[in-house]
């Protein structure tokens, strides 16, 4: 479970600091995909690279199944992220001299890879449909080819939470269409939560926990709705949102689409 | 990971080569200096080893050439405890030979063509000489020369034994080598070739020897004057006591054994190479600023790398390795470049130069080369290095992103 108290995040922008996140709370159940949406500058993947342990809040506690992020030392978080974390980006971030299957080996690296680690990549990658690209390299591949590469890569190391920020935010909607159904597929397989920043509502589906954040708060947290729970900032979430589905109330939120 | 570093000194060949020329070419230049140090080592070594005795020559003078002692000096040594056999002679730089001379040669194409070529003469008392048993020159001429040595019969007389090299850098009117028989015009009198010696010594081939008495007249010298007086010892093992000796029984005057004249000469060859490095470093640093440059360059250029590298739980001694891995990449091959060049050329130079002298790429010196390249290389990197660990990964995304 993802706990987040009252964090905020400070940048330094020239001479001036800038707010990126203001006390946001939330809470994020194991196993559940969520969405974090808002508009550009909103402070979404700040809070995504936060939840990654991939910097610290100026204030406020990440809790991640126990594990205090903020009190963790550097080795920690080096080894939260290796074991516990998988990342997709918006631009693959693929090494672009390693083929497809040692980048998706790229956390193993370091330490050496073992053949039972090899052979995991390799069976990442036929799931995802690249058994026939393994020894592709990312400038031989497409950009939905890509993003395989990198979902794979989220995936090898078993994680408890993978963490995506627009991941089809590069692709044409047909391909974003196909990346969905394999991270759905795929957190259905390997029992990983998920977080998503996106831009693009389309592929909220009403089991999944969707958190707006707007100039650096939480405006709605369709997890607070369903439980009943007041809103982050003390005011009682009303559904502004409205709920689709009786057999689920208020675990979806149906939300504007295609933004 | 080395294996990713390699992979990544590839994946831009271009910078990778014009940093391997600007570590290499430094390189090229240590390993090419110090191959000349390690010829001229070579040589002094190769030469000292022929000589046994001790030299007793004028305290605070470089060589018998400036030397000058008291002719019966000999006779003191004589007595000295543990001496076997006492060789006056009589040292000093040939005049014009042939019409040909050091210091007409410095302004006219009719000199000799470097100082390393201008003969010296040695007049040697031929009676004590012939009582030596580690003379230089006699055994050279038995090894690989022609003719006789010195005997009795040439005191006083204007006979010579030169080396093969003089033969041939004086060359009868035809331009052939002077042969046995030949003559050869000494200042203004001409002088009969009875043998012809080799060493294979640039610094031993160049000396004319003859009779002690027709050198004292040559180079005016004083009747009652030498310059220098060779010494052996009963007991070959007993060479630097018998210096010390003989220095405690005449002030005044130096007693070197060829050990001392190697330490000093090691000495010496130590402070050129101290020189030589200093000289170098210079070249150095300039290289080590290329690979700093390079590796900037190429870590700016890789921010999202080591951000989404850091992501996937890299530490930042992952990423600090990584980087050093690659500039101690680029060290080893500018290494090997330089000495592989470093190889041909002094192939290629030793070809040209003649005297004994042989440029030296021996493996200490291609060790020292590529170890010397790999820690330059392993330097350069550590501060690219260091700035792309540092960076937070979520800022090194960002920033590389825009």
């Amino acid at each position: 479970m993802i706990e987040v108290v009252n964090v905020w995040k400070s940048f330094r922008s020239g001479i001036r600091w800038v707010e990126a996140l203001r006390g946001i709370n939330c809470r994020i159940e194991r196993g559940r995909f969520a969405f974090i949406v808002g508009p550009s500058g909103s402070g979404k993947s700040t809070l995504l690279y936060l939840l990654g342990a991939l910097d610290r809040p100026s204030n406020g506690e990440i809790l991640v199944n126990g594990q205090n992020l903020v009190t963790m030392s550097e080795a920690m978080q080096n080894l939260y992220r290796r074991e516990q974390v998988g990342f997709i980006f918006q631009s693959f971030n693929l090494i672009s001299n390693l083929s497809a299957l040692e980048n998706v080996l790229v956390p193993f690296l370091p330490r050496g890879i073992t053949a039972d680690q090899r052979a995991r990549a390799g069976e990442l990658l036929k799931q995802v449909g690249l058994e026939n690209r393994l020894d592709h390299h990312p400038y031989q591949l497409s950009g939905g080819e890509q993003q395989r590469v990198a979902i794979a890569r989220a995936l090898v190391k078993q994680p408890l939470l993978v963490l995506a920020d627009e991941p089809t935010g590069e692709l044409d909607s047909k391909t974003g269409d196909e990346i969905y159904k394999i991270l759905r597929s795929m957190q259905h397989t390997y029992q990983a939560t998920l977080v998503v920043v996106t831009h693009d509502r389309r592929f909220i589906t009403p089991d999944d926990l969707v958190l707006e954040i707007q100039d650096g708060q939480v405006a709605l947290d369709s997890g607070a709705i369903a439980d009943g729970s007041s809103s982050p900032n003390g005011s009682r979430v009303e559904g502004s949102a409205g709920f689709n589905g009786e057999d689920s109330p208020g675990r979806g939120v149906s939300l504007k689409t295609g933004e | 990971m080395s294996i990713f570093a390699w992979r990544n000194l590839l994946t831009r060949p271009l910078r990778t080569v014009l940093a391997l020329i600007g570590l290499s070419v430094p390189i090229l230049g240590v390993m090419g200096l110090f191959s000349v140090s390690n010829g001229l080592r070579d040589l002094v070594g190769e030469t000292l080893s022929r000589i046994e005795g001790v030299m007793v020559i004028r305290q605070n003078v470089p060589s018998p050439v400036f030397s000058t002692l008291p002719a019966s000096l000999a006779d003191d040594l004589r007595r000295l405890p543990g001496v076997r056999a006492v060789a006056p002679e009589v040292w000093g730089i040939a005049p014009n030979i042939e019409g040909r001379g050091m210091l007409r040669g410095l302004l006219s194409p009719k000199g000799v063509s470097s100082v390393f070529d201008q003969p010296v003469i040695s007049g040697q008392d031929i009676a004590a000489h012939m009582n030596l048993n580690s003379a230089v020159f006699p055994r050279a001429l038995k090894e690989k020369g022609e003719g006789r040595f010195l005997t009795l019969e040439d005191i006083g007389k204007p006979n010579i034994v030169i080396s093969r090299k003089i033969a041939r850098d004086f060359p009868d009117p035809q331009g052939n080598p002077r042969k046995l028989g030949d003559s050869l015009r000494i200042a203004d009198k001409n002088y009969t070739i009875v043998g012809l010696y080799e060493t294979g010594s640039l610094l031993l081939d160049v000396v004319i020897v003859m009779d002690i008495e027709t050198a004292r007249s040559i180079l005016n010298f004083a009747k009652d004057s030498i310059s220098s007086i060779y010494v052996e010892a009963k007991n070959p093992g007993e060479y630097d006591a018998l210096s010390a000796t003989i220095e405690k029984a005449n002030p005044g005057v130096d007693a070197r054994s060829m050990n001392e004249v190697k330490a000093n000469f090691g000495s010496l060859m130590g402070q050129v190479d101290k020189l030589l490095m200093m000289t170098v470093s210079l070249a150095l640093i300039v290289g080590i600023v290329g690979i700093i440059n390079t590796m900037l360059m190429s870590t700016t250029e890789r921010f999202v790398e080591f951000g989404v590298l850091r992501t996937n739980g890299w530490s930042e001694a992952n990423i600090l390795t990584l980087v050093t891995l690659e500039s101690a990449f680029l060290g080893l091959l500018a290494g090997i470049v330089g000495c592989v060049l470093a190889l041909i050329g002094t192939t290629v130079a030793n070809q040209f130069i003649s005297g004994g002298v042989h440029l030296g790429v021996n493996p200490s010196l291609l060790g020292m080369g590529i170890s010397l390249s790999v820690i330059m290389g392993t330097l350069g990197g550590l501060y690219p290095a260091w700035r792309a660990a540092r960076l937070v990964p979520m800022e090194a995304i960002r920033i590389g992103s825009h």
